[in-house]
């Protein structure tokens, strides 16, 4: 039993098909690039996978179970996080009430222990302290503790992004979907990203699902690349092999 | 029997069809529901009454300059406060629509009191005109043609007008239209415009019905809201025929069911269509982008 | 940056350090005292400002942190006062029962009310809840349990064996319950649930990706408001002896609106700031014309050029005003202005203490 399996998947909005029987699969522990040009359906993919679209066809399985048909906070609690291309960050809130979101599943104090939260020794108390502990790590790996009382959206876009990447790993997930995390950003910034995400995964054991645009960096890192194109897989395998392939080459030459 | 409530719901119908026309030409624009519109309408017919009764100008130059008014009403209430909005949340704006609402009504109430006029309508509501079986008042009669002129001229303008055509362009893809050269601003001021007169008209029709006060407009805003919601907030012709649709209903509910309760089918009806279908029945889903 | 020891608690901690103590224990005598400072016939002012906190704090909790519209407060006020007051004639019940009830049952319509809340957005659900605000009213005023237009008396009630009469008693109770509702909405904020909250005011999509059950949270939220407003409904059916529809207008709810706005959505403190101005203004639009200097001033102008009548209407002038000036120059509202006004201070200590040498501002 794979650890996370896409088979057949099909999107379609009516009349449009964004995702044409789509599979493939990731090991655990790996980093698997999705490259493709613009509008390929990598980022439809993405939201298929974590709930935010219901398929139109075929299956996704973590850990054995299906979650294709779930909503995103049950298919979150199973242990997949998701970061987003244009930044989905709670703007008004500060860095470190947004990476306390990542923790939201892990805790347990609801309506009444919030209200009565009176003193240290409570409940809700410690469950805070005990879980502010926790993304003050995740900060600190971050270079995000300079910022963290900050509102995140007077941050710059960069550190934004790195919030966002944080988010998702303060959920502690076992299955972490990255995408375009270098959009925007500078060569410097780049590897600096790529540095982060192989670092995770070599680590902390994480599996990684990365969209990425830039090819250069999606080879470097993948363990395993999918190419799509107009929702259709032209290549699937060993990074060198998907990127030499014909029907790629063609597929990025001719997005112009 | 059954053709004259449906007659007589047709005549409130009419109102709740221009009421709901104006909110949903603002709406398309901006996303936004004007909930002013309702007490920029009765500003604009109290300026009517003022001019007939104290100034003793004719119902038509009245009417006009009302028109005037209302039109410089929407477009500077757009311009000057909404627009200039500092973080145009749909919340905030939702919220600036209100706060003028609530000044209008309080400017009203200041300047006119609670006092109960009878509006100087030319067509009277008390003579009436003989259909076969069915008794019209000739007001209602001209309630029914009134709107369905104004509301035949206002498709009219949208559809062959090179204006009513950059409306349009503007309600659906606002970016898209200002790369072809159409002055958005503008043309969102005009809108707003073009919408307190239609709102005017709506009130000077209500007017003569039940007494002016500045609680004219209430009823007839919540009903043009409840037919806009059952028609669907994103298509006039949709929104136009769930007035239609809801003054019917309403006046069979109240001949056949209970009187005082007539009210009520507005709220039901928003209630079940915002539940069941909150598109309307002729609107349609937005996509949904992430 | 090296880690360092945080007290992680301090940051959610309601009292964190002395400062904060003594400013706790300072307001609270101030609040004890109060009573028996001002003049008799203004305690019932303080009591109903008081009540307008309560419903401010719920919907501080529903609009400013869950984004949610609501139009139509004054109906869960009204369900909460009408249910508080019925518990105690048919039902026979004490006022110590007749309040949770009041809550529970409205809080049972936010539910209600929630629940198609779940597939409207901003303009859609300012609609509906428009409609269920006029609605509640509309039953409340035709259906002959709840006294039709004239409303219903209020019985003499009694926490126990205390009588709660008179402005005084009142006071007490209300303002207690208050402050105490004012410490749980803020202990709710800043905990899990808040945080919730405020990620589906931000945004939906990111918070369900992140594990939070949007539709069970937006439902919650409605929930908790309404049976704020609820308690505050059966406070007030106290204070005033007694009830009639007619106090549960449209407008009623746009004053709660108003108020968190303008005092500035998503902050506790702006709420109650904004919740005491506005239960002022609503409560003395009558008395315009008692405001030294301006109240003769606006009353002569008043019997000049507009309806002498009239005068008590500049309330709703003013309150629209407001609401617009807020949303137009300081979407934060008056805890915005206190913000900068914190802000500038801070730059003119920092100025004065590098001896007036310019350096960057805050």
């Amino acid at each position: 039993m794979s650890f996370f399996s896409v088979r057949s998947l099909s999107k379609r909005f009516g009349g449009l098909t964004a995702l044409d029987d789509v599979s493939f699969e990731v090991e655990k522990g790996s980093i698997f690039s999705v490259i493709g040009p613009n509008g390929s359906g990598k980022s439809t993919a993405f939201n298929c996978i974590n709930g935010i679209y219901k398929p139109t066809a075929g299956t996704v399985h973590f850990e054995g179970e299906q979650i294709s048909g779930l909503k995103s906070h049950r298919i979150a609690r199973r242990g997949l996080a998701r970061t987003f291309q244009n930044i989905e960050l709670f703007a008004n809130e500060s860095t470190v009430d947004n990476l306390m979101l990542g923790r939201h599943q892990h805790m347990r104090t609801g309506l009444w222990r919030g209200m009565g939260m009176l003193g240290r020794t409570t409940r809700a108390a410690r469950e805070e302290v005990e879980n502010r502990a926790r993304v003050e790590q995740v900060m600190e790996t971050l270079d995000l503790t300079a910022v963290r009382d900050r509102p995140v959206q007077e941050l710059p876009y960069g550190t934004q992004k790195r919030v966002e990447l944080g988010r998702a790993l303060a959920m502690d997930p076992k299955l972490l979907l990255v995408d375009e995390p270098s959009a925007g950003m500078s060569p410097e910034e780049r590897a600096d990203i790529g540095e982060r995400l192989r670092s995770l995964r070599d680590d902390l054991g994480l599996t990684i699902l990365l969209i990425e645009h830039h090819m250069q960096l999606a080879i470097d890192l993948a363990d395993r690349v999918l190419a799509l194109n107009f929702g259709k897989v032209i290549a699937l395998g060993a990074p060198e092999e998907v990127r030499s392939h014909p029907e790629v080459i063609k597929a990025y030459l001719g997005d112009g | 029997m059954l053709l004259q409530i449906v007659a007589s719901g047709l005549s409130s119908g009419s109102i709740y069809a221009l009421v709901a026309l104006a909110l949903v030409i603002t709406y398309k624009t901006t996303e936004v529901p004007n909930f002013a519109q309702g007490e920029m309408a009765m500003f604009s017919a109290f300026v009517a009454y003022v001019l007939i009764v104290d100034y003793n100008v004719g119902f038509v130059v009245a009417f006009g300059a009302a028109i005037v008014f209302a039109f410089l009403l929407g477009v500077g209430f757009e311009g000057l406060f909404l627009r200039r909005t500092k973080n145009p949340t749909h919340l905030n704006l939702i919220i600036m629509t209100l706060g003028f609402q609530l000044a209008l009504f309080g400017l009203a109430g200041w300047r006119w009191g609670a006092d109960q006029r009878q509006f100087p309508f030319p067509v009277s509501a008390s003579e009436v005109v003989r259909f076969g079986d069915i008794t019209v008042s000739t007001l209602s009669l001209a309630t029914i043609s009134i709107a369905l002129v104004l509301m035949a001229a206002v498709f009219a303008f949208f559809r062959f007008t090179k204006l009513g055509v950059a409306m349009q362009a503007t309600q659906q893809d606002p970016m898209a239209a200002r790369i072809n050269g159409v002055p958005v601003r503008a043309v969102v001021a005009l809108t707003f415009g073009i919408s307190s007169v239609i709102g005017l008209v709506a009130a000077l029709l209500t007017a003569p019905l039940i007494t002016l006060d500045p609680t004219l407009m209430w009823d007839p805003l919540l009903k043009g809201f409840a037919g806009a919601v059952l028609g669907g907030m994103n298509t006039p012709v949709g929104a136009v025929l769930g007035g239609y649709l809801l003054g019917v209903v309403e006046n069979l509910f109240g001949a056949y069911v209970s009187v005082e309760f007539k009210s009520a089918v507005a709220f039901l009806i928003i209630v079940i269509v915002l539940w069941f279908r909150p598109v309307g029945l002729f609107g349609r889903q937005p996509p949904r982008k992430v | 940056m090296t880690s360092r020891e945080l007290d992680h608690y301090a940051d959610v901690q309601l009292l964190p350090g002395k400062a904060a103590v003594v400013k706790l224990v300072v307001l609270l005598a101030v609040l004890a005292v109060l009573p028996f400072v001002v003049p008799g016939y203004r305690i019932f002012t303080l009591n109903y400002m008081a009540i307008f906190v309560i419903v401010g704090l719920g919907m501080s909790i529903l609009v400013g942190d869950t984004g949610q519209v609501s139009l139509g407060h004054a109906g869960f006020m009204a369900i909460g006062a009408y249910t508080s007051v019925l518990a105690m004639t048919e039902l026979g019940a004490p006022f110590l029962i007749a309040l949770p009830a009041a809550a529970l049952v409205s809080a049972f319509f936010g539910f209600l009310l929630g629940l198609p809340a779940l597939r409207l957005d901003g303009p859609y659900l300012a609609i509906a809840t428009l409609g269920f605000g006029l609605a509640v009213t509309l039953i409340i005023g035709h259906g002959s349990l709840f006294g039709g237009h004239m409303g219903l008396v209020v019985p003499e009630a009694s926490l126990g064996p205390l009588p709660l009469s008179g402005d005084i008693s009142h006071y007490f109770l209300i303002v207690g319950i208050t402050v105490v509702l004012a410490v749980a909405a803020r202990n709710l904020g800043v905990t899990r649930v808040g945080r919730a909250f405020r990620a589906i005011r931000d945004s939906p999509i990111a918070a369900e990706t992140m594990g939070v059950d949007v539709a069970y949270y937006k439902t919650l939220s409605f929930t908790v408001s309404a049976a704020f407003a609820g308690i505050a409904g059966s406070l007030l059916s106290l204070m005033n002896g007694f009830i009639s529809p007619g106090v549960f207008s449209f407008t009623l709810s746009l004053m709660f609106l108003a108020m968190v706005v303008f005092g500035g959505l998503g902050s506790i403190t702006g709420a109650v700031l904004g919740s005491l101005v506005m239960g002022y203004v609503n409560l003395r639009m009558d008395a315009v014309q008692e405001i030294p200097v301006l109240g003769p001033a606006l009353q002569n102008f008043s019997d000049a050029f507009m309806s002498p009548s009239g005068l008590p209407n500049v309330g709703w002038v003013l309150t629209g005003l407001m609401i617009m000036l807020t949303i137009m120059f300081e979407p934060r509202g008056l805890y915005g202005v206190w913000l900068r006004v914190e802000d500038a201070l801070r730059w003119l200590r920092r100025r004065s203490a590098s001896g007036g040498t310019a350096t960057g501002a805050g």
